[in-house]
C-alpha cells in the first residue's frame, strides 16, 4: 500500500488554526478590555459617589457625568482632574478600540448578560388610513377587511390591499393621490410611504435609544414592517418601555378649570346615586341650581376631610347590574360612601390633583368610560390618566386623573428641540435642579405665545399617546418660543421628557408585539451554570473516550478540542450571538461530535478482528466509515438547517452552533485524527494499535 | 475497553411487541391531548405576560396570589420554579389577551406593597402578543415538515425509497412520542422545547441512518442470509457504536439537566428522553418497517 502524503492535510489544519486564532482574537481582546472598563467604571463610581450603573449609562448616553455629581464643586482639585481625565479616556480612544473589537467579536445573548428585547410592528393599516384623501363607510369596511386578512403573518400586505380593492371593484385613486393616478402608481406610493414609515420609526427609535445610554444596542428592521430592538444590560426595563413602546402622538393640552372638574365629579356622583336609587331631595335642587352654584365649598370639603378608607365590594356599592369587572376590594372613603360613591374612590393629594389609589384604577376607569357617564362629560373636555402611578405624600401609589381640554393647543410638529439643563442662579427652588429647555419652531412659537399669554397660572399638560407625561404650570407669557419646563424632575425623568418632546410623533403608530426581559442575576446564573455544565460535560466525554479507546481515544480528544476551537472561531467569524441554548448546543455537539470518531474506531476494530494489519485496518476503516458519516451527518444537518430557518433569537443561536458543530466534527474526525494516526503508522509501523 | 464484542440479540423477533407499545403510548398521548384540549403551550405560543421574581425570603404561592387578588389578577397562574427554598423564584403568568403596557409595573408595585417585609428582584419578563404566538406555531410545524421532506428526499436518493420512508416514519414516531410524553406529564411546550424536538429528530435520523447504512452494506455482503437476519446482524454490529454515542450524549445531557440551571432544565429533559426514544426507534421502528415492507412487497424474494 502506498504511503499517504499528509502534507496537504497538515497545511489545511494549520491554515484553519491560523484563521481560527485570527477570528478569535477580537473576542479575547474584548473580554480583556471589558475587564479594564469595569475597573474604570468602578473607579469613577467611587470617586464620584455615584452608582456604577449610572456612570456607565452617562458615559454611553453621551452625557457629561460631571453634571450628575452632586457636590462637584466641593470635590478637591485632584479628584476633579482625575475624573475629567478618566472620562475623556473612556469616551475617546478607549471606546473606539472597544467598539472596534465589539463589531468583530462573539456577541453575548441577552439571556446571558441580562437585558431587554422588544419586537415592534408598524401599523400599516393605520398608515393607509392616514394617507387616504377622503374616507367613507365603504373605505372603513375595506380597511377592516385588510386588517382581518393581514393578521395572517404569511401574506404580503400590498397583495391584500390590491385584492380587497379589486373585489370591491373600486379603483385606488378614489381614495388615494389624485383621480388621474393609476393603481400601480398608487401602490408604489403607498409602498414607499410604508417603507419610509418603518425607516423613519427606526431612525427615531435609534435616536431615542442612543440617548438612553446602552452599551451595545441592536436595532434592526425585520421583514418589511417589524423592528427588533435589543438592549443588553438594561437595568430598568420600565423606563426603556416608556421610551420605545409608546405610539408617539405628542400634544399640548390645557387642563380644565378645577371648578369644571368638581362640577363634573358631582354630576357623575348624582348619576350613580340616582342609578342606585339613592336620590335625595337635594339632588333635584342641585340640578336646577347647578349652573350658578359655586362649588368651591364642596372642594374645600374634600381637601380638608381625612380619608377613612375601608374596603368594599364594588357590587355592594353600585349594585349588580353595572358592568364592573370582578372587582373585589376597592379602597373606599367611608365618610363619602353614601353621598358621593364616585368621589369616594378618589383622593385629593393637594394642588387640585385628583389621585386614584392603584386598587381603584379599574373601577374608576370603568365608570368614566361608561356610555352614560361619557354623556355627562362636556364636549370640550376629556379625562386622561397619568402615564405611570405616582407616589403620594405617604408613599402609596396613585394614578393621576386629569381633566383636559380635548382640543390640543399644539402638537409635536411644533417642537424644534428639547434638551435637559441644570438650573443656575440663587433661587433654591430651581438652582442645581434639572429642567427641560423646550424650543419651538416659528409657527409653534406664535401659537405658544398666545396660549401662554391667555392662561398664566394654569397648567399645560404634555400628552403623549393620550397619557399625561407632565403638567407644568404656565408661569408667564412666553413670546420667544423658548420655554423651560421645571418640576421635581430627577435627571432621568427630565432626560426622558426631553427625548419624548424631541422625537415627536412617529410617522405611523408602532405596536409592541413581544417583549422579553432578563434580569442581570438570571443572566449571571445562566453563565455560571452554563460554564460549569460545559466544563463537566466536556471532561466526562474526554475521559470516556480515553478510557474506551485508549491512545486512539486521546487522539479523538485532541480532535474534540480542535473542534471546539473551530466552533467558537466560526461563531466569532459570523459575529454570531452566544446564548444559553447556544451553549447547550455546543455541549450537545461535544457529545454527538464523538459519533464520527466512534464510527471510525469501531470500523477499525472490526477490520483488525478480521486479521488485517494496522495500516490496512485504518485504511479500510476510514473508507467504510466515511460513507456512513456523510449520510448520517448530512441528514442531521438538514434538520439543523430547518431549525435555523424556523428559529427566532436564542433558538437560532442553538441551531447555528449545531450546524457549525456537525461540519466541524466531520472535519476533525475524518482529517485531523487521520493525520495523527497516519503519522504514527508511517513513523513506527506498529504491529498493534491502541484502540 | 469494549462493551460488546459480538452480540447476537434477536431484536426483530420482538418487533411487534415494540410497535404495539409505541402505538399504545402515542395513542394515550393523543387521547390526553384531546382531553386537555391541545398541548400545554407556554407564553411563547399562547401569548400573555409572564413575570419571574426572585424573593429574598421564603414566600408561598398563596401569599402572592392573594396579593394579586387586590388588583383583580387573582386568576393569574402563580407557581414556584426551581425548587423554592429560602430564595424562591416565583413565576406569575397574567392571563390577558393583549400585551398591555403597565401591567408589569402594576404587578411589581402591588407585590412590593402587599408583601412589604420581603424584597424581590425581577429575574425575567416575557410578554408575547397573540399574533407572535400564532406565527410561531405555524413556523414550528413548517420547520418539522420541511426537515422531514428534506430528509426523505436525501435518503431516497442515497438509499432506496423504502429506507427513506422508514426513517421518516421513525422520526415522526419520535416527535409524536415526545408530544405524547409532554401531554401525559402536562409539561409546557415552549420555544426551547420545540428546538429540542427538532434536535431529537436530527439525532434520531442520524442513528437510523447508521443502522440503515449497515443494512445496505450487508445486503450486498451476505447474499444468502434472510432479510430478517441481515437486519438483526446489522443492528448487532452497530450496537457498540449506538450505545457509546448514545451514552456520551446522554452523559452531557445529564450534566445539563442537573447543573444547567432552571432555564435549560426542561430543555435538557426533553433532549434526554428524546435521545432514548430516538435510539429505541432506530432499532424497533425504523428497522421493522423495512422488514414489514419487504414482507409485503417481497421484491428481494427473501424468506423472513
Amino acid at each position: 500500500m502506498k504511503k499517504r502524503n499528509p502534507l496537504f492535510r497538515i497545511i489545511l489544519i494549520v491554515v484553519l488554526m491560523v484563521a481560527a486564532v485570527y477570528y478569535l482574537y477580537p473576542t479575547i481582546r474584548l473580554e480583556q478590555l471589558r475587564k479594564v472598563e469595569r475597573v474604570k467604571f468602578a473607579t469613577l463610581a467611587s470617586l464620584s459617589g455615584l452608582p456604577v450603573q449610572k456612570v456607565s449609562r452617562d458615559v454611553y448616553g453621551d452625557l457629561d457625568l460631571r453634571d450628575s455629581i452632586p457636590g462637584w464643586d466641593a470635590l478637591d482639585e485632584m479628584t476633579r482632574r482625575q475624573i475629567t481625565q478618566d472620562l475623556q479616556d473612556l469616551k475617546g480612544p478607549f471606546r473606539e478600540k472597544l467598539q472596534g473589537y465589539r463589531s468583530k467579536a462573539i456577541r453575548r445573548g441577552l439571556d446571558l448578560q441580562g437585558g431587554m428585547r422588544m419586537v415592534l410592528e408598524v401599523d400599516l393599516v393605520k398608515l393607509l388610513d392616514n394617507l387616504a384623501q377622503r374616507k367613507d363607510e365603504r373605505f372603513d369596511n375595506m380597511l377592516e377587511q385588510i386588517k382581518l386578512r393581514t393578521s395572517d403573518p404569511e401574506v404580503e400586505f400590498f397583495d391584500v390591499v390590491k385584492q380587497v380593492f379589486g373585489e370591491a371593484n373600486i379603483p385606488l385613486n378614489h381614495y388615494f393621490l389624485t383621480s388621474r393616478s393609476t393603481d400601480s402608481e398608487i401602490l408604489k406610493y403607498i409602498n414607499q410611504e410604508a417603507s419610509d414609515a418603518v425607516d423613519r420609526s427606526l431612525e427615531i427609535l435609534r435616536n431615542r435609544i442612543d440617548q438612553f445610554g446602552v452599551s451595545e444596542p441592536n436595532i434592526v428592521k425585520q421583514g418589511s414592517r417589524r423592528i427588533v430592538i435589543e438592549l443588553p444590560g438594561v437595568q430598568d426595563p420600565e423606563r426603556a418601555r416608556q421610551l420605545i413602546g409608546k405610539t408617539a402622538l405628542l400634544e399640548f393640552k390645557l387642563l380644565a378649570d378645577p371648578e369644571v372638574y368638581t362640577t363634573l365629579i358631582d354630576r357623575i356622583d348624582r348619576f350613580l346615586r340616582k342609578e342606585k336609587g339613592l336620590e335625595t331631595e337635594s339632588d333635584s335642587l342641585a340640578e336646577t341650581q347647578e349652573a350658578a352654584t359655586d362649588t368651591a365649598a364642596v372642594r374645600t370639603d374634600t381637601t380638608q376631610h381625612v380619608s377613612q378608607d375601608t374596603v368594599v365590594n364594588v357590587k355592594d356599592l353600585f349594585g349588580g347590574e353595572t358592568e364592573m369587572p370582578e372587582t373585589t376590594g376597592v379602597s373606599i372613603d367611608a365618610n363619602l360612601l353614601k353621598e358621593a360613591p364616585f368621589k369616594a374612590l378618589l383622593r385629593d393629594i393637594g394642588q387640585d390633583i385628583v389621585a386614584v389609589p392603584t386598587a381603584n384604577y379599574s373601577a374608576v376607569n370603568n365608570i368614566i368610560h361608561r356610555k352614560e357617564v361619557q354623556e355627562l362629560i362636556p364636549k370640550n373636555v376629556e379625562f386622561l390618566w397619568s402615564n405611570v402611578p405616582q407616589p403620594g405624600p405617604a408613599g402609596e401609589m396613585y394614578w393621576i386623573l386629569y381633566l383636559v381640554k380635548s382640543e390640543p393647543e399644539l402638537t409635536g410638529s411644533a417642537v424644534r428641540d428639547a434638551k435637559v439643563d441644570i438650573g443656575s442662579g440663587y433661587n433654591p427652588g430651581t438652582s442645581g435642579k434639572p429642567y427641560v429647555a423646550l424650543s419651538l419652531n416659528r409657527d409653534g412659537a406664535r401659537v405658544f405665545s398666545e396660549v401662554t399669554g391667555a392662561n398664566v397660572g394654569k397648567q399645560l399638560s404634555i400628552v403623549l399617546d393620550s397619557k399625561v407625561r407632565s403638567a407644568p404650570v404656565i408661569k408667564t407669557k412666553i413670546p420667544s418660543g423658548n420655554a423651560e419646563i421645571t418640576g421635581n424632575f430627577t435627571m432621568d425623568e427630565a432626560k426622558d421628557l426631553a427625548i419624548v418632546l424631541r422625537a415627536g410623533a412617529l410617522p405611523a403608530p408602532v405596536e409592541e408585539i413581544e417583549e422579553r426581559t432578563v434580569g442581570p442575576s438570571l443572566g449571571a446564573d445562566s453563565i455560571k451554570s452554563g460554564t460549569i455544565s460545559f466544563i463537566v460535560g466536556f471532561c466526562l466525554v474526554v475521559l470516556a473516550m480515553a478510557v474506551y479507546y485508549r491512545l486512539s481515544g486521546i487522539f479523538a480528544d485532541v480532535a474534540l478540542i480542535l473542534n471546539l476551537i473551530y466552533i467558537i472561531a466560526t461563531m466569532a467569524g459570523f459575529h454570531a450571538t452566544l446564548t444559553l441554548p447556544g451553549i447547550a448546543g455546543i455541549i450537545l455537539t461535544v457529545g454527538m461530535a464523538i459519533d464520527s470518531n466512534v464510527l471510525i474506531f469501531e470500523r477499525i476494530r472490526e477490520e483488525l478482528r478480521t486479521g488485517k494489519t494496522v495500516r490496512a485496518a485504518i485504511e479500510t476503516g476510514y473508507a467504510r466509515a466515511f460513507v456512513t458519516i456523510m449520510d448520517s451527518q448530512i441528514t442531521t444537518l438538514i434538520a439543523g438547517v430547518a431549525l435555523y430557518q424556523f428559529g427566532t433569537g436564542p433558538i437560532r443561536g442553538f441551531a447555528l452552533t449545531l450546524i457549525i458543530g456537525i461540519i466541524s466534527s466531520m472535519f476533525t474526525a475524518i482529517v485531523v485524527v487521520r493525520v495523527i494516526q497516519d503519522f504514527i503508522v508511517n513513523k513506527y509501523d506498529p504491529k498493534t494499535l491502541s484502540i | 475497553m469494549e462493551f460488546f464484542r459480538k452480540t447476537n440479540i434477536n431484536f426483530q423477533g420482538n418487533r411487534r411487541i415494540a410497535i404495539t407499545c409505541s402505538a399504545i403510548f402515542i395513542l394515550a398521548g393523543f387521547i390526553s391531548l384531546i382531553v386537555r384540549g391541545g398541548p400545554n403551550y407556554s407564553i411563547d405560543f399562547s401569548g400573555g405576560t409572564g413575570i419571574t421574581l426572585r424573593f429574598a425570603g421564603p414566600v408561598s404561592e398563596g401569599e402572592v396570589r392573594s396579593v394579586l387578588n387586590e388588583i383583580k389578577l387573582g386568576d393569574s397562574e402563580v407557581k414556584t420554579i426551581g425548587g423554592g427554598g429560602s430564595h424562591p423564584d416565583i413565576l406569575i403568568r397574567v392571563k390577558e389577551t393583549a400585551v398591555e403596557a403597565g401591567t408589569v409595573t402594576l404587578v411589581e408595585n402591588t407585590i412590593r406593597k402587599g408583601i412589604p417585609d420581603n424584597t424581590f428582584e425581577v429575574l425575567q419578563i416575557e410578554k408575547v402578543g397573540p399574533k407572535i404566538g400564532k406565527e410561531l406555531k405555524g413556523k414550528a410545524v413548517w420547520a418539522m415538515v420541511v426537515s422531514l421532506i428534506g430528509i426523505l428526499i436525501y435518503l431516497a436518493w442515497r438509499f432506496e425509497f423504502k429506507f427513506a420512508v422508514g426513517a421518516v416514519i421513525a422520526t415522526a414516531h419520535d416527535l409524536f412520542a415526545m408530544l405524547a410524553l409532554f401531554s401525559l406529564t402536562n409539561l409546557e411546550i415552549s420555544l426551547g422545547i420545540v428546538a429540542a424536538f427538532l434536535t431529537i429528530a436530527g439525532y434520531s435520523i442520524n442513528d437510523t441512518v447508521v443502522v440503515y447504512d449497515r443494512i445496505r452494506e450487508n445486503i450486498k455482503k451476505l447474499r444468502s442470509a434472510t432479510f430478517f437476519d441481515i437486519i438483526n446482524i446489522s443492528i448487532n454490529e452497530t450496537l457498540s457504536r449506538t450505545i457509546l454515542t448514545g451514552s456520551t450524549t446522554l452523559m452531557v445531557l445529564i450534566v445539563l439537566f442537573f447543573m444547567g440551571g432552571q432555564v435549560i432544565h426542561d430543555f435538557a429533559f426533553a433532549l434526554l428522553v428524546g435521545i432514548l426514544i430516538g435510539t429505541y426507534s432506530s432499532i424497533f421502528i425504523a428497522a421493522p418497517i423495512l422488514l414489514e415492507w419487504e414482507a409485503r412487497t417481497g421484491t428481494k424474494k427473501k424468506k423472513l
